[in-house]
């Protein structure tokens, strides 16, 4: 246990670690996420041909749309579809962008589009949005409609893409357990939440990239395997420090993250339907469920891809090939990916932190020794295989180049 | 106690690095004094299992080192060439988690390193960070690690590299004190170092043992080859390319050559009493050596 509490504060002592969390921290909590939250995301927009022209007044923003949206009742209906259709008619949106991306326009603009496609006006269509004209008063039969467009999706699925009829009826099951009409309050806080994990992986790489390789680098190696807890022990060490550090650092950003939304948006909004950011889900989840389902694979992620980088340091004795080889894993399979066979480019998104949450608004299943497995349970189970599988081959590479 | 060496040999690819070498190691100072690529460290890194050998065993009382494992390693000091240590530690700090890896316990390692740091006289910068020291600084850190679990067996390679000349005095004053009942191997190209303080000397050469003994009966070995010859400055060129001469002396225009010779270089010459230098240059040559 000492030995453990000194190897997991040496790795956090040494410079190149703290800074690459002080920096993610900043990226990804500060600029990704407060800033974003209380300036670019939701502040109001003066000059819409200005991408910064936000005013520094996202918080109340939030607070006024969540007040704002709650006069269309707490379901969606035909009826709070009109609603909504027929306000933002009668807003001048050209005045109030900020509606555009912090109202739920964005939800009603895209229900509209898909589920009502002969409301267009080819002649109107050229100057402005269906929104902006759709006859009210036509907006109806939304939940028959969605099922009607689901159905077809789903049938072309199936000839496009080899869906079969067990599995095209298993998305029709997962489907009928949404309960209808759908809670409805203002979506975009927590439909705002998804994260992309995978821009951990350059920090985490390089904070855990020297592990192994480092003791080659400092020339500590020879001298550590004549203690007399020699590799064996120390690469134990190594490994669980390796992913305490992996723990800790997800926790400090995924915990940032949980408490600036906590703030920003409070609970409203958390038993919303996951269809409100994609209209043609079949998950019967809320917006609670799918972040939880986010923040398990981000911490899968994080999990798995450091056993690989800790693979990737155990393997060579050069910091800078461990480094490259480790991000390798994340960046080649997206720089590769119109020259990669389609099986490999699908193999490659499960690897930790390469594929992401998204597939929970999908409908790609796996059969598995005769069982139907929806792709999202594999997606939070085999990038932590693969970081399990990563620690043993760690410990036992390191140990046979200190032999060598 | 007794560390034997049994014909042990390394091969890397058609390259013997160490080549069939025995020998029995009781308590005391072995020092180990061969020029660069003799094959000292690779034999160190075998003596510490670190390396595994091509053939051959070390066997601490009777039992196989490797096989040992951690109970070998307990008993273990090793002090590498290139010593390596964490920039961004303190030394204090460095031999706290040197202690903790060789098993030592958090309070006994904290007195350990107290006394070290003291007896290394580094209690004064124990709070610094390791990349600040000078090289001498950072070799006795080194030694000071090696030294920590009071080990049974100190290998110490190359443990005078970057030390002043006080500072090596200190050193050896320290390892002679230290052998008692415990078994030092120290190996080094610097004569001076060996012959203060070690009570048998191998000299390696081609990985091989090409003598061993005690100082003076290695010196012994060289009785009657060493001379001593007083020459005109300007012939002190030609007298060095036709002889292994172990030291150059001005005096005024003369100048005093010690020459290691099997025959009588010249009528002038005069026989001297040999040290260690002079059998060292006996088997390497002085350009080899």
């Amino acid at each position: 246990m000492e030995l453990f509490a000194l190897e997991h504060k040496r790795l956090w002592r040494t410079p190149r670690v703290w800074i690459c969390v002080l920096l993610c921290f900043a990226y990804s909590v500060i600029w990704g996420t407060l800033f974003q939250y209380q300036w670019l995301g939701f502040g109001t927009q003066h000059d819409t041909t200005d991408p910064y022209d936000f005013s520094f007044d996202g918080y109340s923003n939030i607070r006024g749309f969540q007040e704002q949206f709650s006069q269309f009742g707490d379901e969606w209906t035909d009826e709070t579809f009109q609603k909504m259709v027929a306000a933002y008619q009668s807003y001048d949106i050209y005045e109030k962008p900020g509606l555009q991306s912090m109202g739920d326009w964005i939800v009603a603009y895209s229900f509209l589009d898909r589920l009502y496609p002969e409301l267009e006006d080819a002649e109107n269509q050229k100057y402005q949005p269906l929104i902006l004209y759709a006859d009210t008063s036509k907006i109806t039969d939304f939940y028959q409609r969605r099922a009607d467009l689901l159905e077809f999706t789903l049938e072309v699925t199936k000839q496009n893409e080899g869906l079969t009829d067990a599995d095209k009826q298993m998305l029709l099951d997962m489907n009928s357990q949404i309960e209808e009409p759908w809670p409805y309050e203002w979506t975009q806080g927590w439909a705002n939440l998804p994260f992309n994990w995978s821009k951990l992986a350059p920090y985490l790489a390089i904070a855990l990239a020297f592990l192994f390789s480092g003791e080659w680098h400092n020339s500590t190696a020879p001298m550590l395997h004549t203690t007399k807890y020699g590799w064996r022990k120390l690469a134990r060490v190594k490994v669980l420090s390796g992913l305490a550090f992996a723990l800790e650092f997800y926790v400090l950003i995924a915990g940032s993250k949980i408490l600036l939304q906590l703030i920003y948006f409070g609970t409203s909004g958390w038993d919303l339907p996951i269809q409100y950011i994609s209209l043609l889900a079949v998950a019967p989840w809320n917006m609670l469920q799918a972040e939880l389902y986010e923040l398990a694979f981000g911490l899968i992620g994080v999990v798995g891809y450091a056993g690989l980088v800790m693979l990737m340091s155990s393997l060579v004795k050069n910091n800078v090939l461990a480094l490259v080889f480790s991000l390798a894993f994340v960046y080649v399979p997206d720089v590769l990916e119109r020259y990669l066979p389609k099986w490999l480019m699908a193999v490659s998104q499960y690897l930790p932190l390469v594929g992401n949450s998204r597939d929970i608004y999908g409908y790609n299943i796996f059969h598995i020794f005769g069982l139907s497995v929806w792709s999202p349970w594999m997606m939070i189970t085999v990038p932590l295989l693969i970081g399990i599988a990563c620690i043993p081959f760690a410990i036992r590479f390191w140990s046979r180049r200190q032999r060598a | 106690m007794e560390l034997s060496i049994d014909r042990l040999t390394k091969h890397y690819g058609h390259k013997i690095a160490v080549d069939r070498v025995s020998a029995v190691l009781s308590p005391g100072v072995y020092g180990l004094l061969g020029a660069n690529g003799a094959g000292k460290t690779t034999l160190m890194r075998m003596l510490c299992a670190i390396l595994e050998p091509t053939s051959g065993e070390v066997r601490l009382n009777g039992k196989e080192v490797s096989a040992m494992g951690e109970a070998y390693r307990n008993v273990l000091g090793y002090l590498p060439q290139d010593f390596g240590y964490y920039p961004s530690y303190t030394a204090a700090e460095f031999l706290c988690y040197i202690a903790a890896l060789k098993g030592i316990p958090r309070q006994a390692a904290q007195k350990r390193v107290k006394q070290l740091l003291a007896t290394l006289e580094l209690t004064a910068v124990a709070n610094r960070k390791i990349k600040t020291f000078s090289g001498g600084m950072k070799q006795r850190v080194g030694i000071a690690q090696a030294l920590l679990n009071d080990p049974y067996v100190l290998i110490l390679d190359e443990p005078t590299a970057g030390l002043d000349p006080k500072e090596r005095v200190r050193l050896r004053n320290l390892l002679s004190e230290y052998a008692g009942d415990k078994i030092v191997i120290l190996s080094t190209h610097i004569v001076s170092d060996v012959e203060a303080i070690a009570d048998e000397v191998f000299v390696m050469n081609a990985g091989q043992f090409i003598a061993h003994g005690t100082v003076p009966s290695l010196a012994a070995q060289v009785r009657g080859k060493v001379w001593e010859l007083t020459v005109p400055r300007e012939q002190a060129r030609s007298w060095q390319e036709d002889f292994t001469v172990a030291n150059y002396r001005h005096e005024g225009d003369q100048v005093v050559l010690r020459i290691i010779s099997e025959y009588m270089p010249s009528a002038e010459a005069h026989i001297c009493e040999p040290i260690l230098d002079d059998a060292y240059l006996y088997y390497f040559g002085a350009k080899e050596a």
